[in-house]
């Protein structure tokens, strides 16, 4: 203990230090506890694994698939693929037909069930937690390759066995069934058309958030209003939203006529004023899980009436009464549910 | 394949290709249409009188409990009349408990002890060790406890205190917290215990941790007196008589809104990092006033509240006053237990301007924290020699008057350095063993409980070694 003998700066100093390694080794995702736990999982039984999801993830969708896009999509160099494909091989989990990579009938459940375990995680994640959406596919790569099966179909059966994962892929079934894929890309979308998000590709991860940060998600409703060579418009929710061409591919719509898409942007239950009354609409998807139940529980459901009574005196949270009874909600969750005034055109107000 | 299956199995599958169909928010539109059922039933049958006027007063009171200028006025006037009666209310029936089972019933039962020949090392085992520190608990841990908890009961019955929740849930929500940790940490200040019992009103997962683990942070009622005495003797010396009162006030309000302080950073800190996969939800039930039920409350709070907190002190008390007792009287050579380890840890503790007898004073008064300065008065008595004063080895004594417990801690070589740091050890330590029980009951995990116990030692560590090397630099 040469730090009880020294001088206050020397200790001071040393103190500083001993801080700041404590700091380092507590800090989420990058410090030394989360660099050791990450050194550990990644053997070589998760690259193997990875490897095959990747490889059906191109067979379902029917894209062509060979040691380019498998170093491409592992980020690993082009040697390391080529031995981990050869040991595939010899497991006999791939075949390999010249170029092309193909799955053996083992590897295909292999594959699928990997693919069940991740989906049904990401789900559990999205419903359970309170982990950002853009990082519900890491945490899930993480999660597939230490959970057992059993684990697996115990946490399926208390989520009700999900049969889509939040980012609106199909969660195949334990006996390995997975419907066919249909949809088409949103790119693919002509001026005027309607259609409803199915499916946001959540790799690569750069892109995701993109679409995320946008306020996109599986179940939104969109209305095409223009499109050329380098950008798609389109309303979704009210909203205006412009994509390049190569960030619409990475959605899924299947197309939907007549639809009864909002082209106006609702208004939302913030917005009310206090004493004003109004209609709930719905609550946007983007609220999810525990505060999603919670509030349908208390009853903010389409067709409920809803007015603003008090205010807190730091200005949020607001009291909202419904039901005969008085329920302070957040402004960052008001803002998430769409309301309409139909008892104040009804009355007279002006709106 | 399909020719092996038996016909449940058929359509089994043919229910799970028919949900892949369905899509993703049929589970929002069967909720949807049973409320829509459910409403269209009460329409139709439900008649409603009189629920529109009876609800319009109780808009009129939230109006001005929750109103931008007279909102945080009343709350904080109320809080601190509750923290008034509880503090002068409790004096008198503390004295009372004290004088009947410290001195009175002790010194019989000494004396009893004498008469049957009782060898001294059992009856200092079970009266000295034991008895006393059970006594101890009870006298200065009952009062405050019976008085603060009915009246905060009440608050709660009134409707008043979601209200307060409803004020101060902004500040919380940015630490990431519940704006109903307000009145946990309310209660802390009561009893950490008690408060740690009272976070159960958050429903939500995360911020229901959250206000667990930081509860700690609120000074407790059996560390105000500590800090009252300890910032009398030395921060209320170092001005003139007429403001040493004022300023000594102004020290522990000073520590306890230290202790909000880091009640909030810790609450971000962990829904920043730990916490952040819990699930989380926010509402705040805002219930209709109604004159408070006041025998159910009396009841309920010293039944439920403060007879099962007292219950798993003395639990902890006995075995503890034992354990006191014994350090300060099993000899090994010269020396006796306590004073080996407070000479081997007095160089570590002085790094954090602290010394030996304060480090095993808070080991061994982990019970509660009452108790800490009746050890750390012995320990000092026993580590010094001075035999004079004092009821004996490992027998926990308070003195008269503040001025002879100043003369003894100076005697232990204790400086203003040395005060500053225990009040801010005292703010910053470990929960007493009756909370770290209750943090384990109320959440059932090891790893919480063990997170609630030693991060608040750390940072009280950090805390004070800063603060002691810091000193040392300008006055070194």
């Amino acid at each position: 203990m040469i730090l009880l003998q020294s001088s206050p700066g020397t200790s001071l100093l040393a103190g500083l230090g001993i801080l700041l390694f404590i700091i380092w080794l507590f800090w989420p995702a990058k410090g030394g506890i989360a660099w050791i736990s990450r050194l550990i999982q990644n053997n070589k039984r998760a690259l193997m694994e990875d490897a095959l999801k990747f490889i059906f993830d191109c067979e379902y969708k029917q894209v062509y698939c060979d040691v380019n896009s498998v170093a491409g999509n592992l980020n690993i160099n082009m040697d390391k693929a080529g031995r981990l494909l050869l040991r595939l091989a010899s497991l006999e989990l791939i075949v390999w037909n010249r170029q092309a990579i193909a799955l053996t009938d083992a590897g295909r459940s292999y594959a699928l069930r990997i693919v069940r375990i991740h989906r049904i995680w990401e789900r559990y994640l999205a419903d359970q937690t309170g982990i950002d959406p853009a990082k519900w596919h890491g945490e899930a790569d993480r999660i597939e390759h230490y959970v057992t099966e059993q684990e697996t179909e115990k946490l399926a059966a208390q989520l009700g066995n999900p049969v889509f994962d939040p980012h609106g892929d199909p969660i195949p079934t334990a006996e390995g069934e997975l419907p066919i894929a249909k949809g088409v890309s949103l790119s693919s979308l002509h001026e005027g058309e309607f259609g409803r998000i199915t499916h946001l590709e959540d790799e690569p991860k750069s892109i995701y958030e993109q679409l995320v940060v946008l306020g996109l998600y599986p179940g939104m409703e969109v209305y095409i209003t223009d499109v050329d060579d380098k950008k798609i418009s389109f309303v979704a929710n009210g909203d205006e939203c412009v994509l390049t061409p190569l960030f619409a591919g990475y959605i899924t719509v299947e197309k939907i006529t007549a639809a009864p898409v909002q082209k106006q942007k609702y208004p939302v239950l913030s917005s009310l004023k206090l004493g004003e009354e109004a209609e709930v609409i719905g609550i946007s998807p983007l609220c999810r899980g525990l505060q999603r139940r919670r509030l349908m529980d208390l009853g903010i459901v389409p067709g409920s009436t809803i007015s603003a009574v008090m205010r807190s005196p730091s200005g949020d949270p607001t009291g909202y009464r419904f039901l005969g009874t008085t329920i302070g909600i957040r402004k960052q969750h008001a803002d998430l549910i769409f309301i309409k005034h139909p008892l104040s055109k009804e009355h007279g107000y002006s709106a | 394949m399909s020719n092996n299956r038996t016909k449940g199995e058929d359509i089994i599958a043919a229910a799970n290709s028919a949900r892949w169909e369905l899509g993703t928010n049929y589970h929002d539109s069967l909720i949807e249409s049973i409320y829509g059922e459910a409403s269209r039933i009460s329409r139709n049958t439900v008649k409603q009188k009189g629920d529109k006027q009876a609800y319009s007063f109780d808009l009129k009171i939230d109006k001005i409990v929750t109103s931008r200028w007279l909102g945080f006025p009343i709350m904080f006037i109320l809080l601190a009349l509750v923290f008034w009666i509880t503090v002068s209310g409790a004096n008198y029936p503390s004295g009372l408990l004290a004088s009947l089972l410290i001195d009175t019933l002790h010194p019989m039962l000494k004396d009893l002890a004498t008469t049957i020949h009782m060898p001294w090392w059992l009856s200092g085992v079970l009266i000295d060790g034991a008895y006393l520190s059970m006594a101890w608990v009870i006298a200065v841990m009952l009062p405050p406890m019976a008085i603060f908890f009915p009246i905060f009961t009440l608050l709660e019955d009134l409707g008043y205190l979601p209200r307060v929740a409803f004020n101060m849930d902004n500040l919380f929500r940015k630490a990431g917290a519940h704006g109903k940790q307000a009145l946990t940490m309310s209660m802390g200040f009561g009893c950490n215990a008690a408060g740690v019992v009272a976070a159960r009103v958050i429903d939500s997962p995360r911020e229901r941790l959250i206000a667990i683990i930081t509860n700690n942070f609120s000074l407790c009622n059996g560390r105000w007196p500590t800090q009252i005495l300890i910032a009398t003797i030395f921060i209320g010396s170092l001005v003139p008589a007429k403001i040493a009162g004022l300023v000594s006030a102004g020290a522990v309000v000073t520590v306890a809104l230290l202790g909000i302080f880091f009640s909030l950073a810790v609450s971000w800190g962990l829904s920043k990092t730990v916490l952040k996969g819990e699930a989380s939800s926010f509402s705040l039930e805002l219930p209709p006033y109604r004159p408070p039920q006041v025998l159910q409350t009396l009841y309920t709070s010293l039944i439920d509240r403060t007879m099962i907190v007292l219950w798993r002190a003395v639990v902890f008390a006995v075995p503890a006053g034992i354990i006191i007792w014994l350090v300060a009287n099993i000899h090994v050579g010269d020396l006796s237990l306590a004073e080996y380890f407070i000479e081997w840890s007095n160089p570590f503790a002085l790094v954090f301007g602290l010394n030996g007898v304060i480090l095993l004073a808070y080991i061994i008064a982990i019970p509660a924290n009452e108790i800490v300065i009746p050890t750390v008065l012995m320990l000092t008595v026993l580590s010094t020699g001075m035999s004079d004063i004092g009821a004996g080895s490992g027998v926990m004594f308070e003195t008269d008057s503040i001025g002879n417990t100043a003369s003894i801690l100076h005697a232990g070589g204790w400086t203003l350095l040395t005060g500053i740091n225990l009040m801010l050890f005292s703010l910053l330590h470990n929960p007493c063993s009756t909370t770290i029980m209750t943090i384990y009951k109320e959440t059932r995990s090891v790893k919480w409980t063990l997170v609630s116990t030693f991060l608040p030692i750390l940072l009280g560590l950090i805390v004070t070694f800063f603060t002691t090397q810091v000193w040392y630099l300008f006055h070194g």
